[in-house]
């Protein structure tokens, strides 16, 4: 079976290495395009379809290699290689500037900025002095390799087919891997994955590099082969065709990439003397897929595969949710220290005071419950606690360090995990690959292991693969792995995000209402492996609107009323404290306390 | 000082154009979370339909610019029935979609008028005013006057009538206005209609202040765009404030930087979203969702 897998591969890579002696010369030249379109095409799907960050500059990323080839061959007189390294270094550096504002903004906004820049390129190219102005650069000289003639554009094609090869493959190796996963985990909820520890501002920019890698490759390429540069090629038009071959294909997978850049750009050449007509065609061809298949033709076999299989009735395979098997125990220890100090904390959204001046702590292998009428401020308190918003006033220490202020994903490799009250499971990730982000610690940073030490990555990428079967196995929900999370009954989804949120290896664990929407049953199970993962040595917060649940978990109990802590004990003190009875049952209309806003607005 | 005060005179008239575009793009982004990547080609549209019933049919101006409105609303109506299905669900598709009629409207510009493009004499008489020696054209005071009426009227619209109530019902909580029956999908519909239409209007005026090409809309989109952000998106005065400071900051940059005052523009506005993403008087935070 093994050898069978490869083979349609290894066709593919005959086929490649044999199709210039079928061409003509005008062929060969449009294959070659092809595959610099192809490179520009995986680079976009990197940072649109795995990364989420709308690119409209990819274009530009595309002229900047291509136009700092041409200055450094002509201008002066560096040697084809050098220029094309040093070209690669001006195009990553300037991808990286105009991927800042991905900090700030995302989606439309990013949308228009990168347009915009883009649009800024092509005005200075066609002005300033130093590119030639409209007519551009001529005469780059012909890239050199010992005894390898690249004017001749069979030999060209050869050299492109390798660095093709090259780059899809590393792209694929990043999408498979650690640093592709926490990036779709970002794309698919960004707010989630922080608070799972990815360095979310990292990560945008990580998308941006690899954008401006792949468009400055294709610029060299592009200036080496043509060996003219001028405005036109780098023009919006361009930019929206190589958008449209990314959505067509499939701007989630590499492969579709590829193919939506080879299939548009075949269909463009068929269409060469009308090219309007193919514009339009290409035009509403995205919007269908837009609206029809937004995976792309990268996601049609899986779509048909479900449409034949609905077709004929088979059900879905009939997974089951097997018992979870708790955590082996950790002896008690007497010494229990402080994990969490919130002092005099307050939080206040324009006119509405949700937190009140709030003060709490929480020592080492408590489970504690917070409870409190709606809109109490227990989300906020939780909020402000992980990081998401910042606090009016008022600190919070963690295991003994001020950490008032930082950053989700700085709280959560510093030991924080947390759960949602509307459940945020990655999407488009399936079960397992929700595992493994949380179980991912490596830093984005060390991402040059991807260049330098590839083997260590994949290394670690198996062995976070066997650690996460575990997790699978213990939670009892091995049968699930491969399915996409919103595929499950909600219960399960409850349990897939905990198991998340225990995985990321925390030393204090956050859980918003996790019995919301539980049944019996499934209340019973989440009081097992909340008590379980306590004695596996995680101090528990919870918040709960199920009083039996929170009565017979907790060993202490806080109390919220209006932003403030109005009681705080053991379960049969807070039932019977007057305070408490009268927050819930309430004694006159007018001390209702306001609603707090969620952490999802 | 009188170059100073003429550079802003110059700018105030394209600023107003802006101004329309902004709002164009403003009304269908508090309506529906979208914005519409398609609308710089609805412009372009709107300005070559504008011209050639103006000049090719000899329709008296006024009519030249109602009708050509007319047949904008309709693409917008199109646009929004296409890609219904994704509306509230997924931006950045609903982005790309827009991105693709973009595409589509391009072409079919090229294909009806061709690549080239057509100058548009001014309707009225163009000796210009003489106010202490600052010149003004009349067009120019033509221009602020639609672009003032305009306004005023999408304002009592949006203030005044059931349909307008209905359309900032759908802007604040599109789930909350369906509970009280609000048809949502209809009032889009509309939003993107009068988006259209304003897009048209604005076309039409900037055909005699500049050449009608099929790139006019390409940059009018962008600059109504960086109006829009500047003023605080979704905001009807933030609107109008914003395309008139666009329109100031064009003709200075014009003045001081010739070919590279585009380059000079989208800096400045790239600078601005990123130290204030929600513009003069933004109320919302960015990410809606």
């Amino acid at each position: 079976m093994r050898q069978l897998r490869f083979a349609p591969l290894a066709l593919i890579a005959v086929a490649a290495w044999l199709l210039p002696y079928g061409l003509d010369s005008y062929a060969i030249h449009v294959v070659n395009v092809i595959l610099i379109f192809a490179v520009l095409a995986i680079g976009l799907g990197l940072c649109m379809g795995v990364g989420g960050q709308v690119n409209l500059a990819q274009v530009a990323f595309f002229g900047i290699g291509a136009y700092a080839t041409a200055i450094l061959t002509t201008r002066s007189g560096y040697g084809f290689w050098i220029s094309a390294v040093l070209a690669l270094a001006a195009t990553v550096a300037i991808g990286l500037v105009i991927g800042t504002p991905a900090l700030r903004v995302q989606s439309h906004y990013l949308g228009i900025v990168t347009l915009g820049l883009a649009l800024a390129f092509t005005n200075w190219v066609t002005n300033a002095e130093i590119t030639g102005g409209a007519e551009g650069i001529s005469a780059i000289p012909v890239p050199t390799l010992p005894g390898v003639d690249l004017s001749s554009e069979y030999l060209y094609y050869y050299l492109e087919l390798i660095v093709f090869t090259v780059v899809l493959v590393f792209g694929l190796f990043v999408v498979r891997t650690g640093l592709g996963r926490r990036m779709r985990a970002m794309r698919d909820d960004a707010l989630a994955a922080g608070a799972l520890g990815a360095e979310v501002p990292v990560l945008r920019m990580t998308a941006f590099l690899l954008a401006s890698i792949y468009g400055g490759v294709g610029g060299v390429l592009y200036a080496g082969l043509i060996r003219y540069v001028a405005p036109e090629s780098f023009s919006i038009a361009n930019m929206f065709l190589l958008l449209g071959m990314v959505i067509i294909g499939g701007r989630q997978s590499l492969i579709g990439c590829v193919v939506g850049a080879i299939g548009l750009s075949l269909v463009r050449e068929a269409f060469v003397d009308h090219p309007t007509v193919a514009q339009i065609g290409y035009g509403a061809v995205v919007v269908l897929v837009v609206v029809f298949a937004p995976t792309g033709l990268a996601g049609l076999p899986g779509r048909i595969r479900s449409w034949w299989s609905r077709r004929r009735g088979q059900p879905g395979t009939a997974a089951r949710l097997q018992p979870f098997q708790p955590y082996p125990a950790l002896a008690e220890r007497a010494d229990a220290e402080e994990v969490l100090r919130v002092t005099a904390l307050s939080k206040q959204f324009r006119g509405l005071k949700a937190l009140d001046d709030l003060s709490l702590t929480v020592t080492e292998g408590e489970i504690r419950g917070i409870v409190g009428p709606n809109g109490s401020g227990k989300t906020t308190l939780f909020n402000v606690i992980s990081g998401l918003y910042r606090p009016t006033r008022g600190r919070v220490e963690f295991r003994g360090r001020d950490v008032t202020n930082q950053a989700p994903y700085r709280l959560a490799r510093a030991g924080m995990s947390r759960t949602f009250q509307n459940l945020r499971l990655f999407g488009d990730l399936t079960v397992e690959e929700n595992l493994l982000v949380a179980l991912d610690r490596s830093a984005t940073v060390d991402s040059w292991r991807y260049v330098l030490r590839p083997i260590s990555v994949l290394r670690r990428n198996r062995d976070l693969h066997r650690q996460a079967r575990e997790v699978l196995d213990r939670y009892g929900l091995t049968e699930f792995a491969g399915l996409p999370p919103k595929s499950l009954p909600y219960g399960i989804q409850r349990r897939v995000e905990i198991a998340r949120a225990v995985a990321a290896g925390p030393s204090l664990l956050l859980l918003d209402e996790p019995a919301a929407g539980l049944n019996g049953e499934e209340v019973r199970q989440l009081s097992e492996i909340v008590r379980s993962v306590r004695d596996s040595g995680i101090t528990v917060i919870i918040i709960e609107h199920n009083m039996g649940l929170v009565m017979s978990l907790c060993e202490r109990i806080t109390v919220l009323a209006g932003g403030r802590v109005i009681a705080e004990g053991g379960p049969a003190e807070v039932a019977t404290h007057p305070a408490v009875i009268e927050a819930y049952l309430g004694d006159s209309m007018d001390d209702i306390p306001p609603v707090a806003e969620e952490a999802s607005r | 000082m009188q170059v100073f005060l003429q550079t802003i005179v110059g700018g105030v008239s394209l600023g107003a154009v802006y101004a329309l575009v902004a709002l164009g793009f403003s009304l269908v982004y508090r309506t529906m979370g979208l914005v519409n990547f398609a609308h710089g080609n609805v412009v372009t549209v709107g300005a070559y339909l504008a011209s050639t019933f103006y000049l090719s049919s000899k329709l008296p101006f006024a009519l030249a610019m109602v009708i050509a409105i007319g047949v904008t609303g309709a693409i917008g109506l199109v646009i929004e029935r296409v890609l219904r299905p994704l509306e509230n669900r997924d931006f950045d598709l609903m982005l790309i979609g827009t991105i693709g009629f973009g595409i589509v409207l391009d072409a079919l510009i090229i294909m009806i008028w061709g690549a080239t493009g057509r100058a548009v004499p001014s309707p009225v008489p163009s000796a210009p005013i003489d106010v202490f020696g600052l010149r003004i054209r009349t067009y120019d005071l033509v221009v602020l006057a639609i672009a003032a009426v305009a306004t005023v009227l999408l304002v009592l619209f949006l203030s005044r009538t059931k349909r307008g109530a209905a359309m900032q019902a759908v802007a604040m909580d599109h789930e909350a206005a369906t509970a009280v029956g609000i048809h949502v999908g209809r009032s889009n519909a509309i939003a993107f209609m009068i988006g259209a239409g304003l897009a048209a209007l604005a076309g039409g005026l900037v055909g005699p202040l500049l050449y009608v090409s099929p790139a006019l809309g390409g940059a009018l989109g962008i600059k109504g765009f960086a109006a829009a952000i500047l003023g605080g998106f979704g905001s009807i005065p933030g609107a109008i404030v914003g395309g008139i400071a666009i329109g100031i900051l064009d003709s200075f940059a014009a003045g001081h930087f010739q070919g590279y005052s585009e380059l000079v523009t989208f800096l400045v506005f790239t600078v601005i979203i990123m130290i204030r993403p929600t513009g003069v008087f933004g109320e919302r935070t960015v990410n809606r969702a």
